[in-house]
C-alpha cells in the first residue's frame, strides 16, 4: 500500500532521514520506533507531502511529490496534537473538513458518534478536553473513509485514561481493514496496534520486525520499584541480587531493573523467600 | 407632403411680400395680412427656400420685417436700420463658409432666428452675427455650429439678450470665441447661455455690463482685456478652463455670480492680472482649480482689490495669490474647506495686505483657535502656516504629494517642532468663529439622492452579502433545531 | 473551487474574529463618517456640498488605513497558521497548495471588500441623506479604485507571510512597509525632489513606483478627470498621457496586485519547512 524507496531527507548538511525503504502491506500496520529526533515525524511529514525530499513516496500507487492531492486522498492523518481553529465548533470543523475531503455531510454524524462527540459537536473545539481533541483530530481522519490512517504519536499527550480510550477506538479501525503507519516511543501502543515495527535511529532505518519481539530486539528494559516491610529490605536486596538481578535500595523499597517480559519475576522471588509485597509500581 | 411643404413656402412668400409692399415707413400687423394674395407678385421662390436678402435689400431703413418658419440662405447683409423678427425659429443657413449675418448699419435689431453655419476659419473669424453698427440688438437668437457665435465689432451701445449660443464640435484650439465685443464699449450683455465655445470676451469695451448669464464648457468664461468700468453680476461661469479673467483694466465690481468647476490647466474661478480697483462681493466660487488667482492687481496706486462676503468653498487653492499682491483687503468671506486656502504662487507672503477690515476678518474652516469673549471673532489670528503648503510656493511640482499622509506628517512635524514651522504666509487677526450669511448667487443644483443612496445601501448589502456567503447563514438556518439528537444531524445533512 | 470556497468562506469567518481586522474596519467606518459629517456642516454653509473635497478627504483617509488593514492582513495570512500549525494540517489533507493559497487570498480579499463596502456605503448613506455626495458614479469609482488599493497591499502582505515563519515577525515587517509606503516613500521623494530639482517626469514616475501614489492619481482621475489638482507634475501626466494615463494606473495596480502574490504563492509553493 505505501512504498518508501530512498527517502532522504537534508536540512542543509544535517541527514533527518537516510535513504530509508519500507514497504507498508495493505491492511498492514507499521509503527515507527524510535528516540526523539531520530527521524519519525519526517517521515510521516514526507509522506504526507509537506516536506520536500529525494527518493521516491507512493501511496497506492499514487507518487506522493507528483500526485499529492491523489496520495493524500488516500491518508486520513492524526497529528500528534490536532492545531484548532479555536472559534469553530466541532460540528463545523468536521464540516470543514469534510468538504476539503469531498466527504459527503452525511458521514459527519455517523463518525462523530464513531469517536464519542455526538454530544459535544455544538462546542467551541477549544473547549474539548485532550482526549475529546484526538477523537475528533480520529474523526476527522476518518471522514472520508479513507485506506490509510497516518499518525504522528497519537496518544503522546494523554493521560491514561484517554490513552487507552483512544487506543481502544484505534483497534476497532485498525479491525476494519485500515492499513496504519503511526509514529511512537510506547510500547504497549506498538504492541496493541503495530503488525511490525520499523526502528530507527539517527535517520536510518536500523531493522523491521513483529511488533512482538520489537522489546526483546532493543533490549527493552523497566525499573520496577517494590515496597517491602522496612526490616526485611536488606534481605529482599541479598535475594534479588542471588537471583542476578540489578537492585538498588530506594527509601522503603527497592528499584529493579528488569527485562520487557519479565517484570512479574521478583514477585516470585520476593514470594518464595516469604517476603511480603506490599506495593510496587513502574517508572 | 409636396404640396403641403410647397403650400408652406408659399404662405411665406406672401407674407413676406406683403410685408414689403405695406412698407412704407411703418409696421403693420401682419396677422391680419395673411390671407392677401396677389397673383402679380414677383417670383421669389427657388427650390421652396425664399430669398430673404431680396427683402432686405427692398426694405426701407426702419422697417420692421417679421419673417416666418423656414429655412432661410446665408449670407445676409443687413445694410440699414432694420428690425427682423423671427416667428417659429426661422432658420438662417449658412454655407460654411464666412459669416451667416453680418450687420453694417447702426440700429439694426436681430430677434429670433436660428443663425447656423459659419465658416471655420480662425483668421477671418467666421461668425455667426457680426454687426460693425451701434445700436445692435440681438436678441432671444439661438446661433448654433457657428465659429464665432456673436461678433460686435465697433457697434457700441449694443445689447446681446437671451440667445443661446453652441460652438462647433471642435478641439479648443480651433475654435473660436463665443461672444467677441471688440471696441463695443456699454455693451450690455443679459441671460444669454453659451456651450463649447471658446471665449467670452470683451476688448476695449469699457463701461459694458454683463448680467444673468450662463457661460460653460469654454475656455475662458469671460475674458476682459484693456477694458474698463465693467458690472458682472449674477452670473453662472462653470466647467470652463477660468471663470472670469481680467486683464489690464481698472474698476470692476463682480457681484453674486456663480464660478463653479473650472479647473482648466491653469484654471481659475476669477483670474485677475494688473487690474485695479476690483470689488469681489457675494460672488460662489466653488469646486475650481484656484478660487481667486491674482498677480499684481492692484496695479494703480491708491487703488485696491476688494473681497467682500464671497464664499471660497472645495477649490484645490482657495485664494492663488503672487507675492506682488498687496493693498487687497479680505472681509467676511468664507474660506471653506479648499485644499489650500491660500496659496503664495512662487513663494513669499501675503502680508502686506489687510486680511480684516473693520475688525472683521473671515471665516477659516479650519481656524484652531477660539473665542473666549464670545464676540464670534476668533481671539488668536488664523495665519497660514502649513509647511508643507509654503514648500509648495517654492516648488510647485511637490503638489504631486497633495492628499498624500506624508504631507500631513510634514505639517504635523512643523507643529510638533516649531523649529521647522515656516514663517507665517497671512496672518488674519480677526477670524470669524460663525460664517457670515451669504447672499442668494444662481445655478445651486442639487445632487441625486435618491442614486446615491441606492449606491451607498448596494454597498452595505454587498458587505453584508460577503459576510453571509463566509458565515455560511443559507446553510445554517436548519441549526436551529435541537441538536443532540439523530433527528438533528438528519436534518444538517445534504 | 471546490476547495478554494470553502477556504476562502473560513478566511471570511477568521476575518469576523481577527481582532486587528475588526479594530482596522471599526475604525475605517468611524473615521469616514466623521468626515461625512464634517463635510455635511461645510454643505451647511455653502448650501450644498463639494463631493470633490469630501473625495479628498476620504482619499487621505483611505491612504492611511487602507494598506495598514490589508497589510496586517495578508502578513498574518499564512505566518499566523503556520505558528499555530494549523497550516501543516491543512496541507495534509487531499489539497494543493495552489488552492489554499487562492482561497486563502480570495476569502481575505472579499473581507476587505466587506469591510470597505460597510464603511464607505454608511458614510455614503450619510453623504447621499445630506446631499452631500456627488455623482454615484464618482463615488462608486472610487470605491473599487479602493478596493485595488487593498488588493495590492494584501499581496505585498502575502509576500510578507510567505517569506517569515512567526506571526509578530510578519506584522512587525508589515508595519515597517506601511510606513514606508505611506510616509517614508514620498517623504524620501520630496526631500530628493528638493535637493535634486528633479524634473516633474522623473518625479512623476518615481512617485507612480508607489502604489499607493498610483491609487491616489487614479482615484483624482476618475472623480475630477483630470490631475491638474496635483501641480505641474499632474499636468505634465495629463499632457503626455491624456487617457492613456487610466491605462498606465491600471497597469501599474495589476502588476503590484500580481507579482508580489505570484512571488508569495511560488515561495508558498517551494517551501519544504511546514
Amino acid at each position: 500500500m505505501i512504498e518508501f524507496v530512498d527517502l532522504t531527507k537534508r536540512y542543509g548538511k544535517f541527514t533527518a532521514v537516510d535513504h530509508l525503504t519500507l514497504h507498508v502491506p495493505a491492511q498492514g500496520a507499521v509503527a515507527l520506533w524510535g528516540v526523539n529526533g531520530a527521524g519519525k515525524t519526517t517521515v510521516i511529514k514526507c509522506l504526507l507531502g509537506l516536506l520536500r525530499f529525494e527518493g521516491q513516496i507512493t501511496v497506492d500507487g499514487c507518487d506522493v511529490r507528483r500526485q499529492g492531492r491523489a496520495a493524500r486522498q488516500r491518508i486520513g492523518y492524526v497529528p500528534q496534537e490536532l492545531a484548532f481553529y479555536k472559534e469553530m465548533t466541532t460540528f463545523d470543523m468536521a464540516e470543514f473538513y469534510a468538504r476539503l475531503k469531498g466527504a459527503p455531510r452525511t458521514h459527519i454524524a455517523p463518525v462523530l458518534e464513531q469517536v464519542g462527540l455526538a454530544e459535544h459537536q455544538a462546542k467551541a473545539v477549544g473547549a474539548l478536553s485532550g482526549g475529546m481533541k484526538q477523537r475528533l483530530a480520529l474523526g476527522l481522519a476518518l471522514l472520508a473513509d479513507p485506506p490509510v490512517l497516518v499518525m504522528d504519536e497519537p496518544t503522546s499527550n494523554l493521560d491514561t485514561a484517554a490513552r487507552s480510550q483512544l487506543l481502544q477506538l484505534l483497534t476497532q479501525v485498525k479491525q476494519a481493514g485500515k492499513t496504519i503507519v503511526f509514529t511512537s516511543h510506547r510500547i504497549e501502543e506498538v504492541e496493541t496496534l503495530a503488525d511490525d515495527v520499523a526502528v530507527m535511529e539517527q535517520g536510518r532505518l536500523q531493522f523491521v520486525c513483529p511488533s512482538s519481539a520489537l522489546a526483546q530486539r532493543i533490549g527493552l528494559r523497566t525499573q520496577v520499584k517494590f515496597v517491602v516491610p522496612g526490616d526485611q529490605l536488606d534481605h529482599a536486596l541479598a535475594i534479588l541480587r542471588d537471583d542476578g538481578l540489578a537492585v538498588r535500595r530506594n527509601g522503603v523499597g527497592v528499584i529493579v531493573d528488569v527485562a520487557h517480559g519479565e517484570k512479574a519475576r521478583p514477585i516470585h522471588v520476593l514470594g518464595r523467600a516469604d517476603i511480603e509485597v506490599i506495593d510496587f509500581e513502574m517508572e | 407632403m409636396q404640396t403641403k411643404a410647397f403650400n408652406r413656402a408659399r404662405t411665406a412668400t406672401i407674407l413676406l411680400l406683403v410685408s414689403l409692399f405695406l412698407s412704407l415707413g411703418q409696421t403693420l400687423p401682419l396677422q391680419a395680412q395673411a390671407d392677401a394674395t396677389s397673383t402679380a407678385l414677383p417670383e421669389t421662390t427657388q427650390c421652396g427656400h425664399v430669398s430673404l436678402q431680396a427683402m432686405i435689400d427692398a426694405a426701407a431703413p426702419g422697417d420692421t420685417l417679421v419673417i416666418p418658419a423656414g429655412t432661410y440662405h446665408a449670407p445676409l447683409l443687413i445694410d440699414k436700420p432694420l428690425t427682423l423678427e423671427g416667428q417659429a425659429w426661422p432658420v438662417i443657413q449658412g454655407d460654411g463658409s464666412g459669416d451667416v449675418i453680418l450687420i453694417e448699419a447702426p440700429d439694426v435689431t436681430v430677434r429670433g432666428f436660428v443663425v447656423r453655419g459659419t465658416g471655420i476659419s480662425l483668421d477671418r473669424e467666421d461668425a455667426g452675427i457680426r454687426s460693425t453698427g451701434a445700436n445692435t440688438v440681438l436678441e432671444n437668437n439661438r446661433v448654433e455650429d457657428a465659429l464665432f457665435g456673436i461678433y460686435l465689432q465697433q457697434a457700441a451701445d449694443s445689447v446681446v439678450r437671451g440667445n443661446t449660443i453652441r460652438g462647433m464640435d471642435l478641439p479648443i484650439s480651433r475654435r473660436g470665441d463665443g461672444l467677441k465685443v471688440f471696441y463695443s464699449p456699454r455693451t450690455l450683455i443679459e441671460a444669454n447661455v453659451m456651450r463649447d465655445t471658446r471665449d467670452a470676451i470683451l476688448w476695449y469695451s469699457s463701461y459694458s455690463i454683463v448680467r444673468d448669464n450662463d457661460f460653460a464648457n469654454g475656455r475662458y468664461g469671460l475674458h476682459m482685456m484693456q477694458s474698463d468700468h465693467h458690472l458682472i453680476e449674477h452670473n453662472i461661469f462653470r466647467d470652463n478652463s477660468v471663470g472670469i479673467y481680467v486683464m489690464y483694466g481698472n474698476v470692476f465690481e463682480m457681484r453674486q455670480n456663480l464660478l463653479d468647476s473650472n479647473r482648466g490647466p491653469s484654471g481659475y474661478g476669477i483670474g485677475l492680472k494688473e487690474a485695479s480697483d476690483v470689488l469681489l462681493e457675494g460672488n460662489r466660487i466653488v469646486n475650481n482649480r484656484a478660487g481667486v488667482y491674482s498677480d499684481a492687481s492692484p496695479l494703480q496706486p491708491e487703488t485696491t482689490v476688494t473681497y467682500r462676503n464671497n464664499l471660497f468653498a472645495y477649490n484645490e487653492i482657495g485664494l492663488e495669490l503672487l507675492a506682488n499682491t498687496q493693498r487687497n483687503r479680505f472681509q467676511d468671506n468664507i474660506m471653506l474647506d479648499n485644499g489650500e486656502q491660500v496659496n503664495v504662487a512662487g513663494g513669499g507672503d501675503l502680508m502686506r495686505n489687510e486680511w480684516a477690515v473693520d475688525g472683521r476678518g473671515n471665516y477659516w474652516s479650519d481656524y484652531a483657535g477660539f473665542d473666549a469673549n464670545g464676540d464670534a471673532i476668533g481671539d488668536l489670528p488664523y495665519t497660514s502656516k502649513s509647511l508643507f503648503d509654503s514648500l509648495l510656493g517654492a516648488r510647485p511640482e511637490l503638489r504631486l504629494f497633495q492628499l498624500s499622509p506624508a504631507s500631513d506628517a510634514l505639517d504635523l512635524a512643523a507643529k510638533a517642532f516649531p523649529l521647522f514651522a515656516p514663517q507665517a504666509r497671512m496672518s488674519d487677526p480677526a477670524p470669524l468663529t460663525q460664517p457670515p450669511a451669504l447672499p442668494p448667487a444662481p445655478g445651486m443644483e442639487a445632487p441625486p439622492v435618491a442614486a446615491n443612496l441606492g449606491v451607498a445601501l448596494a454597498m452595505i448589502l454587498l458587505a453584508c452579502g460577503v459576510l453571509a456567503a463566509g458565515l455560511r447563514l443559507d446553510r445554517r438556518l436548519p441549526r436551529i433545531l435541537p441538536r443532540n439528537s439523530a433527528a438533528a444531524t438528519a436534518t444538517l445533512s445534504d | 473551487m471546490k476547495i478554494v470556497w470553502p477556504i476562502a468562506q473560513k478566511e471570511l469567518r477568521d476575518a469576523l474574529h481577527n481582532r486587528w481586522f475588526l479594530l482596522y474596519t471599526i475604525a475605517f467606518i468611524g473615521l469616514s463618517l466623521a468626515l461625512s459629517y464634517m463635510s455635511l456642516a461645510g454643505a451647511g454653509i455653502a448650501g450644498f456640498a463639494g463631493f470633490g473635497r469630501t473625495a479628498a478627504s476620504l482619499i487621505n483617509l483611505v491612504l492611511l488605513i487602507i494598506p495598514l488593514m490589508a497589510l496586517t492582513v495578508g502578513a498574518q495570512s499564512l505566518a499566523q497558521e503556520q505558528e499555530q500549525g494549523t497550516l501543516a494540517y491543512l496541507l495534509a489533507q487531499p489539497v494543493t497548495r495552489i488552492e489554499v493559497f487562492a482561497g486563502k487570498y480570495l476569502g481575505l480579499a472579499l473581507s476587505l471588500l466587506a469591510s470597505l463596502g460597510l464603511g464607505f456605503g454608511i458614510a455614503g448613506v450619510v453623504l447621499a441623506l445630506a446631499s452631500g455626495a456627488g455623482s454615484p458614479l464618482a463615488y462608486v469609482s472610487l470605491v473599487w479604485q479602493t478596493f485595488l488599493l487593498s488588493l495590492t497591499m494584501l499581496s505585498v502582505g502575502f509576500l510578507v507571510s510567505a517569506l517569515t515563519k512567526r506571526s509578530g515577525v510578519a506584522i512587525g515587517i508589515g508595519l515597517f512597509l506601511w510606513l514606508t509606503f505611506v510616509f517614508l516613500g514620498d517623504l524620501g521623494l520630496m526631500g530628493t525632489a528638493i535637493t535634486m530639482r528633479l524634473p516633474v517626469e522623473q518625479l512623476l514616475w518615481l512617485s507612480l513606483l508607489n502604489p499607493l501614489q498610483v491609487f491616489k492619481m487614479a482615484s483624482i482621475l476618475d472623480i475630477n478627470a483630470t490631475l491638474d489638482l496635483l501641480g505641474p507634475a499632474g499636468i505634465y501626466a495629463m499632457q503626455e498621457y491624456g487617457e492613456q494615463l487610466r491605462g498606465v494606473f491600471l497597469a501599474l495596480t495589476a502588476f503590484w496586485i500580481v507579482v508580489p502574490a505570484l512571488a508569495a504563492y511560488v515561495r508558498f509553493h517551494l517551501r519544504g519547512d511546514l
